[in-house]
């Protein structure tokens, strides 16, 4: 097993008990546990304090616009289906402004892991509500209670066609770690939520409040996460947040649907000119 | 002898008015005509007015010219609505009734028949849609066309998709026109085309070529959302991309699509997006992005009637300052415009190799008119292209390197660029100002050093861009200055006023920005009267002329808001009305 140090770059400057530590450790570890080299890896995150993950960790990356981090991951992953793509988001890059791109890139099918880091708040922007802000929270945007019901991404996922939906929780990095590593397994889409704590902008829901709050499905008798029906009824639960591997099925991966050859990478052929058939698409406007 | 030929078949969307059309265009084509198309379509699939032109002409041309001398009218309101650009002894074939209710004064000097298509083509083949067949026929008696060619265009249209009977009943249909055009028409309403030796040429639209230029220079990555008049340059790739090893992508949205396209291109692909207006505002933010990272994409912008949805199906030059100054921030960016559709391939080509050059994005900007109509043209030199990847940096190349810096400063402002993947060239792709191994730093003296290098990297550029090409007299009083698809309207108005006795030349715009601020202060200085000729309604070529050239002349500016092509009619009279 290589070393987690390999993928260390700096250390992050996130506010002291961020729950970004939790999923950077996690990250580390799961890339040290898996055959690859950092070169071989590319993260590319969004806008927000997530989006900063890239200068702290060693491979390529790719720090783009808020929301629009799965149609750039979905690009890279077609050219060179032989890299891990690792997208890494916010509440308010996947669910707000970038949910469109990551419904089509979830239906697609595409093989990238989608890390949501959800905070339920704005944070890089001083607070603000977020999609998935609990309804009648005060923030700086809602002085007078959200009136926004929040979003479940688990369970958008689930109804949209997810063939892998996962939620983690920042203060268990060891589970975390072993739900990401089953998900950068996944042939396919796979989406990891990770219930992670605001220690400056989000006071209520705090490392103690998700403690108390969350339940592992695995506790759940007989869960199965190939069972749909039981994985609605754990995302259904009131009160209650379950996480852990929520949902899992085998369906092809987009590389393998429209790739001419998902084994010679794009990013590898030769871009010369192929005259022949080149003269021969030409014929047909004689 | 006939040197010119338009042809006109109007009728409603939903009645093979292209059908006709094309083959029509692709007959004469073969005859050895030079061909121009114009297709005037609403933006609904049926019910409602449209028009296809098809001008042929033994000389070169670039556009459709400013007459109809046939007009094959599938009801009544077509006449009425084309009547006036009949020409004098055209001849008008109208199905159906109504003919009576033209006054005498509109209909003189133009040959009236009935020509009941649609009852003809139920009584003896079952089906309306034959009457595009019979109207055919009846076009070439008129213009004693070829008729072994329509009959071999028909097979190749039909003997794959619809089979042998189909084949039979479509060259029985069009020699029963033949036949009836004889039996309705004098032989003075004839108008016989010679036939000439059709020599290594093809029919093309702009967008195609475009997509033929893209599969040329490498191309293997293409995403797009649907949008009129683009998405034909996704159509023409779509099929052949497999067999190249690419891969074609319809996305969510344009957002998505030039996001994508980037992710591509900084993957190792060469990448390309196309779109029209709407779309294009929504790749603004994008653009801005590609701008920041150095990442080398294609945008392909066939440019509608704005603003908003507009009007989709009608061309415009209305985006043109789009692109030069939009978005947010500021960053280098070339914009190309081909005139014509071998300039589409050849500037296609081009562009991909400008894009890894000097990473930054490169928009091909064209029109509906030059992008959805047909023109013939030389067969496109294939053994021109030349790929030429920049920067990019080869495995080897990168072991050598001591951490490695994408963003390095360069004298040149161009920084080597790896690719995921690859050992020893991990870097950051960084939208936020970063520093040159690409990691952020929004420290004031690295930003006012990262802004120098990425605004530096075109400085040297003039010798990689499409020049301006000069057109016609060497010395003359009246200059014009156009780009893109109103270059045919513009060569036909300076012949026209070459016969009233005025000399003219013409700057054709090819590349937009960089600006060749040069080459149009020199053409500016020795012309007296200048015109900036442009489909849009505000004069934008004129306005970016202006803010480049200083001081500079006072400028004519000949705009057309219309929603239909530049005619060369639009140009010459406010030309002689100035100059006399």
């Amino acid at each position: 097993m290589k070393e987690k140090r390999g993928f260390h770059l700096t250390a992050p400057t996130w506010c002291k008990g961020c729950g970004l530590f939790g999923v950077f450790e996690a990250l580390k570890t799961v890339a040290a546990s898996l055959d690859f080299e950092p070169e071989d890896l590319v993260i590319v995150t969004g806008i927000g304090c997530h989006g900063r993950i890239n200068n702290y960790f060693r491979a390529y990356g790719f720090h783009g616009l808020h929301g629009r981090a799965m149609p750039v991951a979905t690009g890279i992953k077609l050219v060179n289906p032989r890299l891990q793509v690792l997208a890494v988001s916010g509440d308010g890059d996947a669910y707000s402004i970038g949910l469109g791109h990551f419904l089509h890139a979830l239906r697609k099918n595409v093989g990238l892991t989608y890390i949501v880091v959800d905070n339920r708040i704005f944070a890089l922007t001083q607070g603000q509500a977020s999609p998935t802000t609990d309804f009648g929270a005060v923030t700086i945007s809602t002085p007078f209670g959200s009136r926004d019901f929040p979003i479940d991404g688990p369970a958008l996922a689930l109804g949209a066609g997810a063939t892998f939906i996962a939620r983690g929780f920042s203060g268990e990095v060891t589970h975390l770690a072993s739900l990401i590593e089953r998900g950068m397994k996944h042939d396919g889409f796979a989406l990891i939520e990770v219930l992670s704590p605001c220690i400056t902008h989000n006071k209520v829901n705090s490392y103690d409040w998700y403690r108390k709050h969350i339940v592992h499905v695995e506790s759940i008798s007989d869960y199965s996460p190939r069972d749909k029906a039981g994985a609605w009824e754990a995302l259904s639960h009131p009160g209650k947040i379950a996480v852990g591997l929520i949902y899992e099925e085998g369906k092809p991966s987009f590389e393998d649907l429209v790739l001419p050859d998902r084994r010679k990478p794009i990013a590898s052929l030769d871009p010369g000119v192929d005259r022949t058939r080149l003269r021969r698409i030409m014929e047909g406007f004689r | 002898m006939i040197k010119d030929m338009s042809v006109m078949i109007a009728g409603k969307a939903g009645d093979g008015v292209l059908f006709t059309g094309n083959v029509l265009a692709k007959l004469l084509k073969r005859q050895g005509w030079e061909v121009a198309t114009y297709r005037d379509f609403p933006s609904n699939i049926r019910g409602e007015d449209t028009c296809y032109t098809v001008r042929s002409s033994l000389d070169k041309i670039y556009g459709l010219g400013d007459r109809v001398d046939i007009l094959l009218a599938f009801d009544c309101a077509a006449i009425l609505a084309h009547l006036p650009e009949i020409a004098e002894n055209g001849i008008v074939f109208c199905d159906g009734e109504g003919v009576t209710a033209l006054s005498p004064e509109k209909t003189r000097g133009k040959t009236f028949h009935r020509f009941l298509l649609r009852s003809m083509a139920r009584e003896k083949y079952g089906r309306e849609i034959f009457k595009n067949m019979i109207a055919l026929g009846a076009l070439s008696y008129v213009l004693d066309l070829d008729r072994d060619l329509l009959e071999q265009i028909i097979s190749e249209t039909f003997l794959k998709r619809k089979g042998e009977d189909v084949v039979r009943t479509n060259i029985e249909a069009a020699a029963f026109g033949y036949e009836k055009a004889r039996e309705m028409t004098t032989e003075t309403e004839r108008h016989p085309l010679t036939r000439k030796e059709d020599d290594d040429r093809i029919l093309i639209s702009g967008d195609e070529a475009i997509a033929l230029g893209a599969l040329a220079a490498g191309c293997r990555f293409f995403a797009a959302y649907p949008i009129c008049p683009a998405s034909e340059i996704w159509q023409a790739l779509v099929h052949d991309m497999p067999d190249f090893g690419g891969v074609v992508v319809q996305t969510e949205d344009e957002l998505a699509a030039l996001n994508m396209a980037i992710g591509a291109a900084f993957a190792g692909a060469r990448a390309m997006t196309s779109t029209s207006g709407p779309g294009a505002s929504l790749m603004m933010e994008a653009f801005s992005m590609a701008g920041m990272a150095e990442v080398p994409v294609v945008i392909a912008h066939v440019q509608r009637m704005g603003p908003a949805t507009g009007m989709p199906t009608k061309s415009q030059q209305g985006d043109v300052l789009q692109w030069i100054f939009g978005s947010h921030g500021e960053f280098p960016r070339i914009v190309l415009a081909p005139g014509t559709v071998g300039e589409c391939f050849d500037m296609t080509v081009r562009a991909f190799n400008l894009v890894e050059k000097y990473q930054c994005p490169v928009i091909l900007l064209t029109e509906l008119d030059m992008g959805q109509n047909y023109r013939t043209s030389r067969t496109f030199d294939l053994s021109a292209v030349r790929i030429d990847r920049g920067k990019l940096v080869r495995p080897g190349e990168l072991a050598a390197l001591p951490g490695f810096k994408r963003y390095e400063f360069t004298p040149d402002g161009i920084s080597p660029r790896s690719l995921p993947g690859q050992k020893n060239g991990i870097h950051v792709v960084e939208s936020l100002e970063h520093d040159e191994r690409g990691y952020r730093d929004e420290g004031l003296a690295n930003r006012l050093r990262m802004m120098e290098k990425r605004m530096r990297k075109l400085d040297g550029a003039a010798v990689d861009l499409a020049p301006p090409q000069v057109w016609g007299f060497e010395k003359a009083d009246v200059g014009f200055i156009a780009c893109g698809s109103t270059l045919g309207a513009v060569l036909e108005a300076m012949d026209e006023l070459r016969e009233k006795k005025v000399a003219s030349r013409f700057l054709q715009l090819r590349t937009l920005w960089p600006f060749p601020a040069e080459e149009v202060r020199e053409f500016i200085s020795r012309s007296r009267d200048v015109f900036v000729v442009e489909h849009n309604f505000a004069g934008q070529l004129a306005t970016l002329i202006k803010s480049q050239i200083s001081p500079c002349q006072e400028l004519g500016n000949i705009v057309s808001a219309s929603t239909r092509e530049f005619t060369p009619r639009a140009i010459v009279e406010p030309v002689l009305k100035a100059v006399r």
